[in-house]
């Protein structure tokens, strides 16, 4: 073997010209994989963890009122939260993330902002909050001065954000946006820290502190906006773990249990349900002293459902329930409240009729008010065994919503059909669970279908950066494709020259083969002997382009690129081009090339190996 | 005894359409420790002849055998091994690897057997070379020697392993006959110390009395004279 080396080497040296040629082709081939691997890495470093674990997370968790983007909150938030802290492995960071568009007004100036929540409290690692921090390389004022709460409402603003609008530290900027109920408000927030931005996704932005957020866009103290999920190697898991999390947050039945009373006449003859919703918003909570739950003369217990409104909902239900409705009523309409016969009867309740449901609240102490106007009395079937309420979707989740009834069970003596009542696939759900979608068009689509659904429910949709940044996620599938590009040309110039370059070493040492076959050296040295030579020039190639590649990368750094509201702005680190080598990458690449280099050495290298050895003996070239 | 055992070989090679009958039926017997020489004009089949018995070609049809072996029973792997441990080559263009030193030379048989362990590879190597006259050429290329110490390193090469026929096809056609006269001189040195037997070919008339027995080969056959 040692002899085999020796020969192979050395006449690796001897044919310089040729080795050179083959091996600088190879080598700047070599370069330019690495260097864009290294840039193509660098890229979805920058991504995935510098810029989307801000922007969106690796995964995400958004909700939307009725495909509104711009109501994003979820009444039962925690519940939400504490599902996803299960569905990610060990390292992931679950936080819930606020956004607010805003318009600022600073010293003269004004420009829309978008007010980010960070949540400075919640635990984390040394390492996520290093990480974090990394982002923010404070010019003035401290990353930490955001929880201050000596200052109104601190926030950090970009450097060329703080320029624009002419802020110096300490100043006011006020802010005018809309909450979470569309209600148009106004802020003061202070300049508590101006930072340089790595990237520009930091400049739009300003940060303040989560909770400062969230009291400005209105969020009740159960509600959430969004949650973000940021996780080791996203790239592998994050789809993964999307559809895990999107598995485990399928809705319960939605039902509220309680006493059902017929309402005073009269008593303000709102059109129903909707008094519940506004009721609590306006604060009007059920006036302490009255009695609770279930201790009131003259009331049911009784189970409110809420059923589904869409046309073929609608249709489908309605041939359910023809047979059992009032021989004048054709079809199901989107205002329908039923009431079951017996529960009627009880109560004296006749169509026209309010009523009032008291139930249990999950959060808080208190009770929910469901205020229901009667529109039709369903006659006994098998499919209501119990004394229930169906009420429209609209009417149902409007108190739903505006106290989250504590989930009854079928014990306490709730009428909670199972999936084999007929009924079941007709009823409203806890939330509006939206399928999962691979891409951002698809994601669009998504959005657009949801006013066909005619649905009041809360829509919550896990998606992944993969689709809410898609598009740069495709930049780097681009330069991933370029990349592929450029080892495939590698390649064939690898094969030609491999084949070329052994083709006339071959002839040019015919008669050395056929004396080393004489002398008694096997076929299967002399095979090695070129697969040798050919290994050790690409190996060297691949060494030197390598050199050459982290050469090249520091040249290319140090060019500076001026690219301020250009979208490829967002490629630069500090207005420079940002490499990250990857050694799993380069491996991988060195692998590749010597293998190609290899594998395309056998078949000349047999072919020397097989020549007859008196023919090679007389040969003269 | 023979070490050389030939009958009826015959060896041809397609031309083109028509068949070159090189060698039309040989008989020949060498006996161990001779020192032999293949005479014949050019064209007469003397390469043909030595390539056969140096199971580097193979016969069309007839019986080789060396020592006690058929030549013609053996696969590429055993024929190979064959010529590694029992045959030496000294060639007309005297064939060194242009790599490696003269010492490096002389020692790649044995590194091929990989019998002996490397010191004792180099102090044979070094010892034969000595024997040749070489020993201030150790560490040279054969770029860098004369064509009559290129044959001597050659020879030492083929000696080396200690074969039991050494077969050299004109080791003197492109040596000046002073030098000729040296390299011949060596191998009718070792053929009296090792009795190695030695099979040359040549078409020089004047080399005849080096040689104890001379085979004349004329048109593929021997010549009885
Ligand atoms: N590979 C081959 N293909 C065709 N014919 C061949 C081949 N090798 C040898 N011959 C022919 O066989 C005959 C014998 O050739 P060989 O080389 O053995 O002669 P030689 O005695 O060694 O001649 P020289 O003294 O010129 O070396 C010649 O006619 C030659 O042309
Ligand atoms: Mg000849």
């Amino acid at each position: 073997m040692r002899l085999l080396l020796i020969i192979s080497l050395r006449n690796l040296f001897r044919q310089k010209r040729r080795s050179a040629l083959l091996g600088a082709a190879i080598a700047i081939g070599m370069a330019i994989l690495v260097i864009a691997n290294s840039f193509s890495h660098g890229i979805s470093d920058l991504l995935f963890n510098r810029i989307l674990a801000f922007v969106s997370g690796h995964v995400s968790v958004a909700f939307t009122q009725n495909g509104n983007a711009m109501r994003p909150y979820f009444r039962d938030g925690e519940r939400l939260m504490e599902t996803a802290r299960r569905a990610f492995p060990e390292g992931s960071r679950v936080t819930e993330g606020v956004g607010l568009f805003s318009r600022a007004i600073g010293n003269g100036r004004s420009d829309n902002v978008i007010l980010v929540g960070m949540d400075t409290r919640s635990k984390a690692t040394k390492k996520q909050v290093a990480d974090l921090k990394a982002n923010f390389r404070m010019v003035q004022g401290r990353y930490e001065d955001l929880q201050r709460d000596d200052i109104e409402n601190p926030v950090l603003v970009a450097s060329d954000k703080a320029e624009y609008l002419k802020l110096r530290l300490g100043d006011a900027v006020k802010v005018r946006f809309q909450d979470i109920y569309g209600r148009s408000q106004a802020a003061s927030l202070t300049v508590a820290g101006i930072f340089h931005p790595a990237n520009v996704f930091m400049s739009a932005p300003v940060f303040l502190d989560l909770r400062v957020v969230r009291r400005l866009a209105g969020y009740g103290q159960h509600d959430i906006g969004q949650i973000y999920v940021t996780m080791p190697d996203p790239k592998a898991h994050a789809v993964e773990a999307a559809d895990r999390l999107h598995g485990m947050l399928h809705p319960p039945l939605a039902a509220a249990f309680g006493r059902l009373e017929k309402a005073a006449r009269g008593a303000g003859a709102q059109s129903a349900g909707v008094q519940a919703a506004v009721g609590r918003r306006a604060g009007t909570q059920p006036a302490a002293g009255e009695a609770s739950v279930g201790q009131r003369a003259g009331a049911q217990p009784a189970t409110v459902l809420g059923f589904r409104v869409d046309s073929s909902s609608l249709s489908g239900l309605s041939r359910l329930l023809k047979p059992y409705l009032p021989a004048a009523m054709d079809s199901l309409r989107r205002t329908d409240v039923l009431i079951d016969h017996a529960l009627a009867d009880s109560l004296g309740l006749h169509v026209g009729d309010r009523c009032l449901l008291r139930y249990r609240a999950k959060h808080d102490t208190g009770e929910g008010v469901a205020d229901l106007k009667v529109t039709a009395v369903l006659a006994d079937n098998p499919m209501v065994s119990g004394h229930a309420i169906l009420v429209n979707d609209k009417d149902f989740y409007a108190f739903y919503y505006a106290e989250w009834p504590l989930a009854p069970t079928r014990e306490q003596g709730a009428f909670l059909p199972d999936s084999g009542n007929a009924l079941y696939p007709f009823l409203c759900r806890e939330w509006n669970l939206l399928p999962r979608t691979r891409t951002t068009e698809e994601l669009r689509r998504k959005y657009q279908d949801i006013p066909g659904m005619k649905s009041h429910a809360t829509t919550v949709d896990v998606q992944t950066m993969y689709e809410s940044a898609s598009m740069v996620v495709k930049l780097e599938y681009a330069l991933n494709l370029i990349t592929l590009a450029a080892v495939l040309i590698l390649f064939f110039i690898i094969q030609v020259g491999v084949i070329n370059t052994l083709r006339m070493t071959i002839r040019e040492r015919t008669r050395e083969i056929g004396t080393i076959r004489a002398i008694g050296m096997q076929k299967s040295s002399v095979r090695s002997i070129f697969m040798l030579e050919t290994f050790f020039l690409a190996w060297f190639a691949c060494c030197a382009g390598l050199a050459l590649a982290f050469v090249g990368m520091a040249l290319l750094h140090l060019i500076p690129f001026h690219m301020e509201g250009n979208p490829l702005g967002m490629l630069l680190v500090d207005g420079h081009l940002y490499f990250k080598s990857n050694p799993w990458g380069i491996i991988a690449y060195l692998a590749l090339i010597l293998a190609i280099a290899v594998g395309t050495a056998w078949f000349p290298s047999r072919r020397a190996a097989d020549l007859p050895a008196a023919e090679a003996l007389r040969h003269y070239g | 005894m023979n070490i050389i055992e030939i009958r009826g070989l015959t060896k041809d090679y397609p031309l083109g359409k028509t068949i070159v009958h090189a060698l039309r039926g040989i008989d020949l017997s060498i006996a161990k420790g001779d020192l032999v020489s293949v005479m014949g004009p050019s064209g007469s089949g003397k390469t043909t002849l030595l390539n056969v018995i140096g199971c580097i070609d193979l016969a069309t049809a007839g019986s080789v055998k060396i020592g006690d072996r058929e030549l013609t029973a053996l696969d590429d792997k055993q024929v190979t091994d064959l010529r590694l441990h029992r045959l030496g080559f000294i060639f007309q263009t005297f064939n060194l690897i242009p790599v490696l030193t003269s010492t490096e030379n002389v020692e790649f048989p044995l590194l091929l057997q990989k019998r002996l362990d490397r010191k004792e590879i180099r102090r044979r190597a070094e010892k034969l070379l000595d024997d040749v006259g070489l020993s201030e050429y150790r560490r040279n290329r054969p770029s860098e020697l004369s064509g009559g110490q290129r044959q001597r390193v050659a020879i030492a090469r083929a000696l080396v392993t200690h074969p039991d026929i050494v077969l050299a096809d004109e080791p003197t056609a492109n040596l000046d006959s002073a030098t000729g006269a040296s390299i011949l001189e060596i191998m009718k040195e070792m053929n009296a110390r090792e009795q190695t037997t030695f099979l040359f070919s040549t078409h020089d008339k004047n080399v005849l009395k080096y040689a104890r027995t001379v085979v004349n080969i004329k048109d593929g056959l021997i010549d009885g004279n």
